[in-house]
């Protein structure tokens, strides 16, 4: 018996092919049962999230055989009648136990490294040992993943560091004071970018959010959704002696901070630091304010060029983290298996 | 064994402080993100040595051993050492080594000089308790103001680093700024307490032998350095002048402390002795 993995995702499918092979939660147990009842696979877990749909199983078929047959269930099951070939991946072993553990750490994500993938690997398997359908093989291939996942997350770099403009920012933040529980953030011009920032800065405690805007409609309406308040754009200067950290993003010709501005404004701040985040293009914010004493400028390059430079780190480590699979996989294989005790 | 002195044991501890200086280095160019717990363990078997040096001259004098510039700048040093060892305590904070351990190998050297540490004669012109409490109390304010200019140095490279070198900011391993600059702060504002307090038992001290040594070199220059430090504790709270200028001022009024010290106090009768 040995496991197999077929499936698709973000790597080989788009999006409106991945959403046609998505598995209602809710049916996941239903569907694992119909699969080993058609006695394909003796063990079976079913991932399915935004960005993949797999199944993970072991089977006493040749893996050829058992491709094929799970290629036709997968088709069935969810009654595709386009043509499909090269967007489904079929991995036998070692490559499928290599994949799942590549997954489980985020090798395989969207966003490299990224953590979310894990616990939705952990509540699928869950899912399917609550109901049985796994046994001694996809247990301990499981277990050992998750192992993986937890010693490339402590053990290498994979992870380290922000590769989003909003995790950035928060991380600058993060650099700057002591703590973002105490700190107002004055949103200036209402676009998705800032919002996602101002988001982050949130979900890190940031104290209250004043949004601006040109439209105070859309400023009422942002500082609405974000639990905050708006004030009119001819009144954001008044707001400056309590805020902390400015995030603007105006489709303003002109700057809409510089250093005659922002001068004064110091010092009705007492000179407590203050991180101006800009991600409008053309900038908002004079690049001479940077030079002011306590004041921290940032523009949209400035943040893509550090989450580009994660991300390259991120990168490089990946031939570490694939090494360290291919031992622990040959680890796995190595042994002999349990006495597979399939489910019943 | 005579051959085997105090000199020679705060000599091998100073040569413990250049291994961790030398390791620094590297910690620097990484971004303080290796473990520094050798580091950290360098600088712990360097107090060893050092503080067994500091016993065994203070048990040759039979008092407390800071009665010339070798043994006052050996307590500023172990100061120093001993209040990193405390906070390297928590794992997070250790990196600090990386930027004690030179202050600490600089101190040494300086300290290790022949000429700063002659033999003592037989009675000292001022000795007892009082002496030796005015003496500990401002070499530990000289401790205090020598790990707040170090807080204050981490601030202006962090500082620096956050607006010119943004990528290395984000990867070092410092505390933020806003915590930097209290640090900096409370370690300035208790070193000028203990200076004040130090100075207030000399007058005492001074007041108890007669005689007038306001024209004392030593004395003025105390004076100077006090009124230095209160210059800055007035920018930073009346005028709210923290941060960068607060942070220079206390790595350079530290840094005049060093240069200045051991001159003024060979031009001092009364501390030269």
């Amino acid at each position: 018996m040995s496991i197999v993995a077929i499936g698709l995702s973000h790597r080989t499918a788009p999006v409106t092919l991945r959403e046609r092979f998505a598995f209602d939660h809710a049916r996941i147990p239903a569907t694992l049962q119909v699969l080993r009842d058609s006695r394909i696979v003796d063990e079976a877990v079913i991932l399915s999230t935004c960005n993949r749909v797999e199944i993970y199983a072991a089977t006493s078929l040749e893996p050829a055989q058992a491709f094929a047959e799970l290629y036709q269930f997968l088709i069935t099951t969810h009654d595709y009648r386009d043509p499909i070939n090269d967007e489904i991946y079929r991995l036998a072993e070692p490559h499928s136990v290599e994949h799942l553990f590549k997954v489980a750490s985020g090798l395989d994500s969207m966003v490299l490294g990224e953590t979310e993938i894990l616990g939705q690997l952990k509540q699928a398997y869950d899912l399917a040992l609550k109901h049985n359908h796994t046994g001694g093989r996809l247990n301990k291939a499981f277990q050992k993943a998750f192992n993986v996942a937890k010693h490339i997350r402590t053990d290498t770099n994979i992870q380290r560091g922000s590769i989003s403009v909003g995790s950035v920012a928060v991380e600058l933040a993060e650099k700057i004071f002591t703590t973002l529980t105490d700190r107002n953030v004055l949103v200036i011009g209402a676009g998705d970018t800032s919002e996602k920032t101002a988001r982050s800065l949130l979900s890190r405690g940031a104290k209250s959010i004043i949004v601006t805007n040109r439209s105070h409609d859309k400023a009422v309406a942002l500082a609405t959704e974000l639990g905050g308040r708006a004030v009119r754009f001819d009144d954001w200067a008044s707001e400056f002696a309590d805020i902390d950290i400015a995030i603007s993003s105006t489709s303003a010709p002109d700057y809409v901070i510089d250093r005659v501005k922002l001068a004064p404004l110091m010092k009705l701040r007492k000179n407590r630091p203050l991180l101006l985040i800009d991600i409008a293009v053309p900038r908002d914010i004079e690049p001479e304010v940077n030079l002011m004493e306590n004041v921290y400028v940032y523009n949209i390059d400035d943040l893509q060029a550090i989450a580009a430079d994660y991300l390259k780190q991120r990168q490089k480590e990946i031939a570490h983290c694939e090494q360290i699979i291919i031992e622990k996989v040959r680890e796995l294989l190595a042994r002999r298996w349990p006495g597979a005790t399939a489910a019943t | 064994m005579t051959w085997f002195t105090d000199r020679h044991l705060f000599l091998l501890a100073v040569l413990l402080y250049g291994a961790s200086t030398a390791y620094s280095v590297s910690l620097w160019r990484k971004g303080f993100r290796e473990d520094n717990r050798i580091n950290y363990f360098l600088l712990l078997a360097g107090f060893c040595l050092h503080i067994t040096a500091m016993g065994l001259r203070g048990f040759s004098l039979k008092h407390c051993p800071v009665n010339n510039l070798f043994e006052a700048t050996m307590f500023v040093g172990w100061a120093i050492v001993t209040a990193y060892l405390i906070i390297g305590l928590v794992a997070r904070l250790r990196f600090l080594g990386a930027f004690v351990s030179p202050v600490l190998f600089f101190l040494g050297v300086f300290a290790l000089m022949p000429a700063l540490d002659p033999p003592h004669g037989p009675k000292p012109e001022f000795s007892g308790a009082g002496v030796s409490v005015h003496a500990a109390l401002i070499l530990q304010a000289y401790g205090a103001f020598g790990l707040s200019a170090v807080a204050g140095l981490m601030y202006l490279i962090q500082e620096h680093n956050l607006k010119f070198n943004k990528l290395q900011a984000m990867l070092s391993l410092l505390p933020p700024l806003q915590r930097l600059d209290v640090i900096t702060f409370r370690l300035l504002r208790n070193g000028f307490l203990l200076l004040t307090l130090g100075l207030g038992i000399g007058t005492v001290v001074l007041e108890k032998h007669g005689g007038e040594y306001f024209t004392d070199v030593k004395v003025l220059w105390s004076i100077l350095v006090w009124a230095l430090y209160l210059a800055l504790l007035i920018m930073r709270v009346k005028f709210s002048r923290g941060g960068r200028r607060f942070a220079w001022g206390a790595v350079i009024v530290f840094a005049f402390l060093l240069l200045t010290f051991w001159g003024s106090t060979l031009l001092s009768p009364i501390h030269h002795q």
